[in-house]
């Protein structure tokens, strides 16, 4: 990835509650041209003459190599009419004149290739992605600046006072007031048309800095966005991180993502999920909601979301999670681990494996570190005999929160296994579920719920 | 505003009322069961009749009995229109109509709407707060003790995350209002004479009766309710697939809102129809003697407070709110009320210039029915930018507005904006002694 040098920006992140670096010089200042008050601006020939104004500048901001992205072109209204002209005519811009290398200008529309965007239409006063502070900014302004020659994208102004200044007059209006700006190296932009962008382009690079955020960032930026913006992060993620992500999320915003998505989508993301965070978000759906889901799910998430949803929430059966690593005794520790890392997927959910008879009747749960640590030849009968793991911690299927919370306490384990009434193991349920039962939610207030 | 919570769906409606009946004795609890099934549009809509909407269509009905009834089936027509755009941009784009705007529109633009809102939502908190201090003055306590406090227990309640609880209390509160149809039947008004007014064209050619039509506008089709009716489609997360139920939903909310309007009209008409303009609480109170006998004004007084108390804090927050949203800041405040610095400004000014306002020594009706007018003067501003916006193909694609919705919504907003212009100009060049 190509990472020209530039002058490094004024950067002051608000979310570090006070101000990182000092003003920058007046000289800094002059550097950047504001995208606001470039609209409107003069556009200028050889010759010195005006061709026309300018309408909005293009930008490749997807799918490119650069972290900052070149101005692809600039779109112009000249007489009555709007024409496109690449960034290959234009000699310099300057904060209010755009000036021509060519003499005349020939009247061709825009078309928009794959990534790119209109900045004042598409990205200015919308929603935009800090991966580096986490949150969802709406655009104040934008900043190109002239960088080894060429005039390219370099931050996101997100501050009250550049709102300001765009009501004031026009002279006021094309001065940077860079106050509070984010490198755009670490802005993930969600254009209307980069929704429909081909999936392949989508990401700005494999490097994104998106890949770096933890689910629960991620849930929160889900929470945040706008319906469009929103589908389009989740059609950027995989769809293990984002199942990830959706199951650090509130109920109801779960709630509503995959009630606004389309049911393929929902339905791939929802079996993705583990399977207790799983049934949770089915809960909320309504009934026929919740069956057209279950429709386009594979018929054994299906099967085994439907058994799960029979129980009531707050009941062990109700909020474990189905996923098992079953063994026999006679199987050899080295196959188990063989066949565990086909599962890789499901590495939140077995934290222990489970060891069964021929009938399926529960006799012991060895936790993952004994089976880490055993000699690869043994078999799961010697283990068990060795570890002494002969009780193994469960509780019954209807056994309240309360109740496996107590088991937790009294064995000091990690999780415990829900055995039907003929001690077959049915589900576990891992000290992080309890947690999420027993927590109060984080209280975020959302205006429109509060009529509820 | 009238039906603030009409663009709730049915299903939260009725989870609403069976949360809040839970708790009442037997018999209570079967009635409003049953109305629970039969219309929660109805409850919705009913909650949401505030101090302003009260004190106007009582107004309507003492000053001019059934005359303002033909008017009132136009402004409802009107709100359908707006309520079944501002639903549609709720549903199409699962954005706020603020942010909405803010993408659609030049930031000057913006700003233009962002102010227009502000006014009138800080309008209606003073109306709110002039309707505590009137139901408060029916049972003899002095408005001048109990809206600082009042004003003080809102923030605090909101700030502090107990409003929820309090919000139940005033709801059922201002179920006191339901007795407003029943009164309107046990009134025995002259039906022949309901039934003519409301389908027979006539106006007053007066400048009262213009000053009262642009109120009944603004207290029917006040700009906050649209903000609230696309945010709550948005928050529920409805899609273009349900946008049939959603506009079923907006438009018999607001139908129902209005036919409880005109049921105070009604109410107040047969009660003191012809007594010219009212100019007291006690006056407005007499409407309701039929259903509650010598309670009536303990009933009136009671029902106000809540539904002032209800909206005296929902309408600050809807505004704070749009215009967080709009600045970009929305967000900070769905995670951190208290560490979102523009949103709680914003919210305890209008409170502060709420309260303060309702303090001054004038009388409280006259100041109710003045907030309204303010409401219908600025709305047409917020209308415009609805219906431009569900105009527009870039914006909705199939779903923006036909051919004839468009031509119907057109007239409506033009008539409005006519209305409030001419107003307008009149207080101009009254004031000028021209």
């Amino acid at each position: 990835m190509a990472k020209p040098s530039i002058p490094s920006l004024p950067t002051r992140r608000h979310h570090s509650g006070r101000p990182a670096t000092p003003t920058p010089g007046q000289v800094l200042r002059q550097g950047l041209i504001s995208v606001a008050g470039l609209v409107g601006a003069r556009v200028t020939n050889q010759a010195g003459q005006e061709v026309g104004r300018l309408v909005d500048v293009v930008a490749r901001v997807r799918g490119g190599a650069d972290t900052y992205p070149p101005i692809s072109g600039i779109v112009l209204r000249v007489g009555g009419r709007r024409t496109y002209l690449d960034a290959g005519g234009i000699a310099r811009v300057e904060v209010s004149h755009v000036a021509l290398s060519t003499a005349r200008v020939d009247l061709r529309e825009f078309r928009r290739r794959p990534g790119e965007v209109l900045l004042a239409r598409d990205l200015l006063d919308h929603q935009l992605v800090d991966v580096d502070g986490v949150q969802v900014i709406r655009a104040a302004d934008l900043y190109l600046a002239a960088v080894a020659g060429t005039v390219r994208l370099v931050g996101v102004d997100v501050s009250l006072q550049t709102l300001l200044r765009r009501l004031g007059p026009r002279r006021l209006r094309t001065r940077p007031t860079p106050d509070r700006v984010i490198d755009w190296a670490a802005v993930e932009p969600f254009g209307d048309d980069l929704v429909d962008t081909p999936a392949a382009v989508r990401l700005r690079s494999p490097q994104s800095a998106l890949r770096r955020l933890r689910p629960g960032e991620l849930a929160d930026l889900l929470e945040d966005l706008g319906r469009a913006e929103r589908q389009a992060l989740l059609a950027s993620l995989d769809p293990e991180t984002a199942a990830d992500a959706l199951e650090e999320m509130e109920a109801d915003e779960l709630e509503v993502l995959l009630r606004e998505a389309d049911p393929e989508q929902a339905a791939a993301l929802v079996e993705a999920m583990e399977p207790d965070e799983a049934v949770d978000a089915l809960r909320e759906l309504a009934p026929d909601e919740r069956d057209e889901l279950l429709d386009h799910m594979s018929d054994r998430a299906a099967r085994q979301l439907t058994d799960l949803l029979e129980h009531p929430a707050d009941e062990a059966a109700g909020f474990m999670t189905s996923t098992l690593a079953r063994v026999h005794p006679d199987d050899e520790v080295a196959v188990i681990v063989a066949r565990l890392r086909d599962r890789v997927e499901q590495r939140n959910e077995i934290d222990a494996v489970v060891v069964v008879d021929g009938l399926g009747h529960l006799l012991a749960d060895i936790p993952l570190f004994d089976v880490l640590v055993a000699d690869p030849s043994t078999t799961f009968e010697e283990l068990m005999v060795a570890e002494r793991h002969h009780d193994p911690v469960t509780v019954a299927e209807d056994a309240g929160v309360e109740e496996v919370a107590s088991r937790l306490i009294e064995s000091r384990r990690s999780s415990v296994l829900v055995v039907d009434p003929d001690r077959r193991p049915v589900g576990r349920i891992l000290a992080d579920d309890v947690l999420d039962a027993l927590s109060p939610g984080q209280g975020r207030l959302h205006f429109p719920r509060l009529l509820q | 505003m009238s039906d603030a919570p009409a663009a709730e769906s049915v299903g939260r409606a009725t989870r609403t009322v069976a949360r809040l009946t839970a708790r009442l004795p037997g018999p209570l609890r079967r009635v409003l069961a049953y109305a629970a099934v039969a219309g929660p549009g109805i409850i919705a809509a009913n909650a949401g009749n505030d101090a302003g909407g009260i004190a106007t269509y009582a107004s309507a009905g003492s000053q001019y009995g059934y005359r303002t009834l033909f008017f009132m089936v136009l402004v409802t027509v009107a709100l359908v229109l707006v309520q079944v755009m501002a639903v549609r941009l709720g549903t199409f784009t699962g954005k706020g109509l603020a942010a909405l705007i803010r993408e659609q529109f030049s930031l000057r633009l913006t700003g233009l709407a962002l102010v227009c809102v502000l006014l009138a939502n800080t309008g209606l908190v003073v109306s709110e707060f002039a309707g505590i201090g009137a139901a408060f003055e029916l049972v003899g306590v002095s408005r001048y003790a109990v809206i600082p406090v009042a004003a003080v227990a809102i923030w605090a309640l909101v700030l502090f995350g107990s409003y929820r609880y309090a919000e139940r209390i005033f709801l059922v509160l201002s179920l006191g209002f339901f007795a407003y149809p029943v009164a309107a039947v046990l009134a025995h008004p002259d039906w022949g004479k309901v039934g003519a007014d409301l389908v027979a064209p006539h106006f007053v050619a007066s400048s009262d009766f213009l000053l009262l039509g642009v109120a009944l506008i603004g207290t029917t089709v006040s700009p906050y309710m649209q903000l609230y009716a696309a945010a709550g489609v948005v928050d529920r997360g409805a899609a273009a697939a349900d946008y049939r139920s959603v506009r079923a939903d907006a438009a018999t909310g607001a139908i129902f809102a209005d036919v409880i309007s005109v049921m105070i009209i009604i109410a107040t008409a047969a009660a003191i129809g012809g007594t010219g303009a009212l100019t007291s609480a006690k006056q407005a109170a007499e409407a309701l003697r039929p259903v509650a006998g010598s309670g009536a004004e303990l009933l009136f007084a009671v029902g106000l407070l809540g539904a002032s108390a209800l909206a005296g804090a929902v309408v600050p927050l809807s505004s704070s709110y749009a215009i967080s949203e709009a600045v970009g800041v929305e967000r900070s405040v769905s995670r951190r009320f208290r560490e979102a610095p523009l949103f709680l400004g914003l919210f305890t000014l209008q409170l502060l210039l709420g309260a303060a306002v309702a303090m001054t020594p004038v009388n409280l009706i006259r100041l109710l029915i003045g907030t309204q007018v303010l409401q219908g003067l600025v709305t047409p501003v917020v209308l415009v930018f609805i219906l431009v916006m569900s105009n527009r193909r870039s914006l909705l694609g199939d779903a923006a507005n036909g051919r004839a919705f468009r031509a119907a919504a057109t007239l409506s907003v033009a008539a409005i904006s006519a209305m409030s212009l001419f107003l307008l100009g009149q207080t101009v060049l009254g004031a000028l002694g021209l």
